[in-house]
């Protein structure tokens, strides 16, 4: 598979993804079940070696291009993890824009409130997670 | 600000909102950033497609310093876990053969999954202590119940804008939330 491909496919899960294992059907769909580069079990590896790393659980991301092309692979895969990082600047210039209307300025923080609540299931997982962790020890 | 973006967001491990939430009480102990505009990051990185915090990243390199601002903060935030997830990978090594190396893991994901709370607390906290409580409150229900009737993350954070949009302050609310 060419880097500019496997960018492509990454590039593609990632922007279609809110979340760090979100890209996971996606990528997993393309590479495993489409162009036959990599195994599920590559796959979950990936997503361990992404858990058990300093930083975004996103990384596992680079883990897989490291998979399908060794380490030029994983720069695609970083680069593929850190672009759509960059769609927030004009979000923020357009947002900052119309911040002095208070309709925006409320749905603003409507969202910031939704933001926090969808916080909470996400943080309960990790404490199950750690839970289950700690009863196999 | 280079330097802590990049010890905050690499000091945790499991998730990547726990290392916001370091980063937010650094920025703030040191006077660079208010609630308000960790609120206001933390809206437009959860919009963003791809990882959050990296979106979150960039959206504060480039507050305080533009397009190297951005670029730094991503950066930051992103190479040292891809070095040394490329490092795992490439030696195939089982992270979890040993028991230290559990043990390690466990307690890191006990502190995230804190953190991470915390990070809920403090986006919710001033609007909890705001003029518009019931506002929050029924604004935290609706976004619960939407999560809980199975909508995606995104399509809450769509329907909590609208209601936020449909249901603006009143003219006392804002003054009273400016003072």
């Amino acid at each position: 598979m060419s880097l500019l491909l496997l960018y492509a496919l990454l590039l593609k899960a990632s922007l279609t993804s809110f979340s760090g294992v979100g890209a996971l059907p996606q990528i997993r769909q393309d590479l495993v079940v489409t162009y036959h580069v990599m195994t599920d079990d590559d796959l979950s590896r990936a997503v361990l070696f992404g858990r058990s790393s300093p930083g975004p659980v996103g990384l596992y991301i680079v883990s897989v291009g490291h998979a399908v092309r060794g380490v030029p692979g994983a720069v695609v895969g970083w680069l593929a993890l850190a672009s759509p990082a960059f769609l927030a600047i004009p979000m923020l210039a357009l947002l900052r824009r119309s911040l002095h209307l208070p309709r925006v300025r409320s749905a603003l923080d409507a969202v910031i409130i939704a933001s926090a609540t969808l916080l909470v299931p996400s943080g309960i997982v990790l404490l199950r997670d750690a839970l289950a962790q700690l009863l196999n020890l | 600000m280079a330097w802590l973006v990049t010890r905050d967001a690499n000091k945790t491990i499991g998730s990547g909102m726990a290392s916001i939430e370091l980063l937010r009480r650094t920025l703030e102990r040191r006077g660079w950033l208010d609630d308000r505009e960790h609120g206001v990051l933390n809206a437009v990185a959860r919009f963003t497609p791809g990882t959050n915090v990296l979106a979150y990243l960039a959206a504060l390199g480039w507050t305080y310093d533009g397009a190297a601002g951005a670029a730094i903060a991503v950066l930051g935030g992103s190479v040292p876990g891809s070095v040394v997830v490329t490092i795992l990978t490439a030696a195939a090594a089982s992270v979890d053969r040993w028991r230290a190396v559990r043990v390690g893991l466990t307690v890191a994901t006990l502190v995230a999954a804190g953190l991470v709370l915390v990070n809920a607390w403090s986006l919710v906290k001033p609007h909890v202590r705001g003029p518009r409580v019931v506002w929050t409150l029924a604004s935290i229900a609706l976004a619960a119940a939407l999560y809980f009737a199975g909508a995606t993350p995104v399509r809450v954070l769509l329907a909590l804008a609208v209601w936020g949009a449909c249901t603006p302050a009143s003219a006392a609310a804002e003054a009273d939330k400016t003072s």
